[in-house]
């Protein structure tokens, strides 16, 4: 191919992160928790960054709806954006984009909300009856406000709701209805307390999908072998930070016949010999189990024959098999 | 111009430099030379129109853009609004105009985005059985001409229309078994269906049993003040308390009397020659003691013209079941495809309209009929 000779040249790692409000801080939490700070240009204004300790990755700070577009424009690697935006702005996302990982913040639900006065109105199917009937005697369609037209449209669709009409929303949506813009709204809300101070209730069956942060990679950006290893680095320490958080070192002196119970251990409790399958000859083994089976773990030791037992937290496991990664993989296909 | 022999936009384009005329070509010559004038309506329209009328389930197929004061435009994903809305602008709005069209229209579905289009809309003319048939009969000649012969499927939504009206059913079962049947769902599937008895206050339906309308919206501004809830949003208390009414009745007994149920299902199971569907209309016009009146005289005179018009019998059925949106169609509708591909996508279809120009803002309904030809899907024309 004639764009061989060009790897050397090849376009630098790009990762797009919120470039404000609540869900900047929390990525940038999220990435220094996995030992990846993210270093801001100079300026506040400034909108190219860079991670500390990983060269050759770009740090691009978008609003969050911009990443889902670069991302499926095949202009950013990865991305941390809402569910909500990637199910909303790329409806061939499955294509173009791989979710590879929920970070857990930036909770919140996109839901079906109708004025509270409607007391007859609580479920998707009474919707859809109140709709019908509002054309019939009306003439019209109701009004549905949102920003979210593409999920509105799918969602109601399942729904058998037919007779509405979207009512484009870009700010404050909550408040359509009582000005008289639209009957009800799609939102996305997290306490619902929004919803509750505009006189508004959220539909029971109305929840059109739970949205939180997630990591995204792009499907169609150019992996050539710098971007691969950037992603792997990446994904490393992500996996490796989360390892950690999930599990606890255990250590222990084993009397004769070490190798025996280390494998018991890995059998009973799940656990990971961290030197791998030979033991020490001194009885020196170290195993990760998962936080909750730590103590058990230890107390079976005891049990078999070890004199004293530490547990201890860890700040990152790096493994050969990364998940994350294997996924992201399968869809760019191997390295070749 | 090999790469775009399958591809009837183009064929359209480049029959200039072709000796011979395109299919869309010779079917507009068919319209042109029966009186049809031709019109060329805009491109670019408000997209509201087309979202009011089909609903929100075309907004991906359309393509959207916005005007200079950011109101939302599309462009044409059909005819027939398009020409309406010409014909409503000009002097000739509300007399009789009759038009034809060829041209592209817009859809994202469509291969690049659009697709050849011909077409015939006639408006104003008061004997409506007679416009009915020849639209039909021009349309399926044009079609033969263009490509080959179609197979025809005829309803009549003011026939159906008529049947409710004439069982005296509550409101919510006529909206119900309207959507139901457009949608293709038999009738078990309608009226015993999964969510038809969503109870959600068997408490406040108990209580609205014995309640009139009046009563009903009292204890529903009761309720909503009880609970300190302002009234915002679109629906008033007595929209509310008449939904509860209707639950309410639907809760107690049998949601159609046996009888009722019985004769739609009989209408419903009709089709077949359109004469002898007739024939089987009346009887069971008879039998039900159903008031089909003037509409059954319609659809017999119909049919006269539509025989008369010389459109082979063999290549008709009508079916009592094939109704088309309501919003949208007030009489007559059909559609036809390539008896080659059952399968297929309808080639043609059409209908009566005449509430469309109320809806696109005249004063007064109008008399209108029109159908359209999607040039792709016509059967190849055979070499000679």
């Amino acid at each position: 191919m004639a764009f061989d000779a060009a790897t050397s040249a090849e376009p630098p790692f790009v990762l797009a992160v919120p470039s404000k409000g609540r869900l900047q801080e929390a990525a940038a939490a999220f990435f220094a928790g996995a030992g990846l700070e993210l270093a801001q240009g100079r300026g506040a204004r400034d909108y190219r960054g860079a991670l500390i300790g990983l060269p050759g990755v770009e740090v691009a700070f978008l609003s969050a709806a911009e990443i889902v577009g670069q991302l499926a424009a095949g202009a950013a690697h990865f991305g941390v954006t809402g569910e909500d935006l990637v199910r909303e702005k790329a409806p061939d996302a499955d294509l173009k984009l791989e979710l590879l990982a929920p970070l857990g913040f930036g909770r919140a639900n996109v839901v079906v909300a109708a004025p509270r006065a409607w007391i007859d109105v609580r479920s998707m199917a009474d919707l859809e009856d109140v709709a019908s009937a509002y054309r019939a005697s009306r003439g019209e369609r109701m009004r549905v406000a949102t920003k979210y037209v593409n999920l509105t449209r799918r969602f109601f669709a399942v729904h058998g709701v037919a007779d509405y009409r979207i009512v484009e929303s870009l700010g404050a949506t909550e408040g359509a209805p009582a000005a008289g813009a639209a009957e009800l709204i799609v939102d996305i809300t997290t306490t619902g307390a929004t919803l509750a101070a505009n006189a508004l209730k959220p539909l029971d069956d109305g929840i059109i999908l739970r949205s939180q942060a997630t990591l995204v990679a792009s499907l169609v950006a150019p992996w050539g072998p710098h971007a691969r290893q950037s992603a792997r680095a990446i994904l490393d320490r992500i996996a490796a930070t989360e390892e950690a958080r999930a599990s606890r070192e255990v250590r222990a002196r084993l009397p004769a016949r070490a190798h025996l119970i280390v494998e018991k251990a890995v059998e009973r409790f799940d656990a990971v010999a961290a030197a791998g399958e030979d033991v020490d000859p001194h009885g020196f083994v170290a195993l990760h189990c998962a936080r909750a089976k730590a103590a058990d773990l230890a107390g079976w030791l005891l049990q078999q024959g070890a004199e004293r037992v530490s547990v201890a937290a860890l700040e990152q496991v790096f493994d050969a098999v990364n998940p994350l990664y294997e996924a992201l993989e399968k869809r760019i296909g191997a390295s070749g | 111009m090999r790469q775009f022999e399958d591809d009837p936009v183009n064929a359209i384009l480049d029959s200039d430099v072709q000796a011979v005329p395109s299919a869309g070509e010779r079917a507009l010559e068919h319209f042109l030379i029966a009186g049809f004038v031709r019109i060329e309506p805009p491109v670019l329209h408000p997209a509201a129109i087309f979202l009011d009328m089909s609903g929100e389930e075309i907004r991906g197929r359309l393509f959207l853009t916005n005007g200079a004061s950011g109101e939302e435009l599309c462009l044409r994903p059909e005819y027939t609004i398009p020409v309406c809305r010409s014909y409503l602008a000009s002097p000739k709005a509300g007399r009789v105009a009759e038009y034809s069209y060829l041209g592209p229209v817009f859809r994202a579905e469509a291969k690049q985005g659009e697709r050849a289009q011909t077409g015939l809309e006639s408006f104003g003319r008061k004997d409506a059985e007679a416009a009915d048939a020849e639209i039909f009969a021009l349309a399926m000649e044009a079609a033969a001409l263009a490509g080959g012969p179609l197979a025809a499927r005829l309803g009549d939504v003011h026939l159906f229309d008529a049947v409710l009206a004439s069982l005296a059913l509550p409101d919510v079962w006529r909206r119900r078994l309207r959507r139901g049947v457009v949608h293709g769902r038999s009738l078990s599937a309608i009226l015993d269906g999964p969510g038809q008895s969503a109870l959600a206050q068997p408490g406040v339906l108990a209580a609205m049993e014995s309640a009139d309308h009046a009563g009903a919206k009292a204890l529903v501004e009761d309720l909503l003040a009880i609970a300190g809830i302002d009234a915002v949003g679109g629906r008033t208390a007595g929209e509310i308390a008449d939904r509860f009414l209707e639950q309410a009745a639907l809760r107690s007994g049998e949601p159609i009397e046996a009888e009722k149920r019985k004769a739609l299902e009989d209408f419903l199971a009709i089709s077949g020659d359109p004469d002898e569907a007739a024939e089987k209309l009346r009887a069971l016009a008879d039998d039900a003691r159903l008031d089909l009146g003037k509409a059954l005289d319609a659809f017999e005179r119909r049919n006269g013209f539509i025989a008369a018009r010389g459109v082979a019998i063999g290549q008709t059925r009508f079916s009592a079941a094939f109704v088309r949106d309501f919003d949208y169609y007030t009489g007559f509708v059909f559609e036809a495809r390539d008896p080659a591909r059952a399968d297929a996508r309808p080639a043609l279809g059409g209908g009566r309209y005449d509430g469309l120009a109320r809806r696109l803002g005249a004063a007064h309904d109008i008399p209108a009929v029109g159908a359209a030809i999607a040039i792709d899907r016509l059967p190849a024309r055979r070499a000679h």
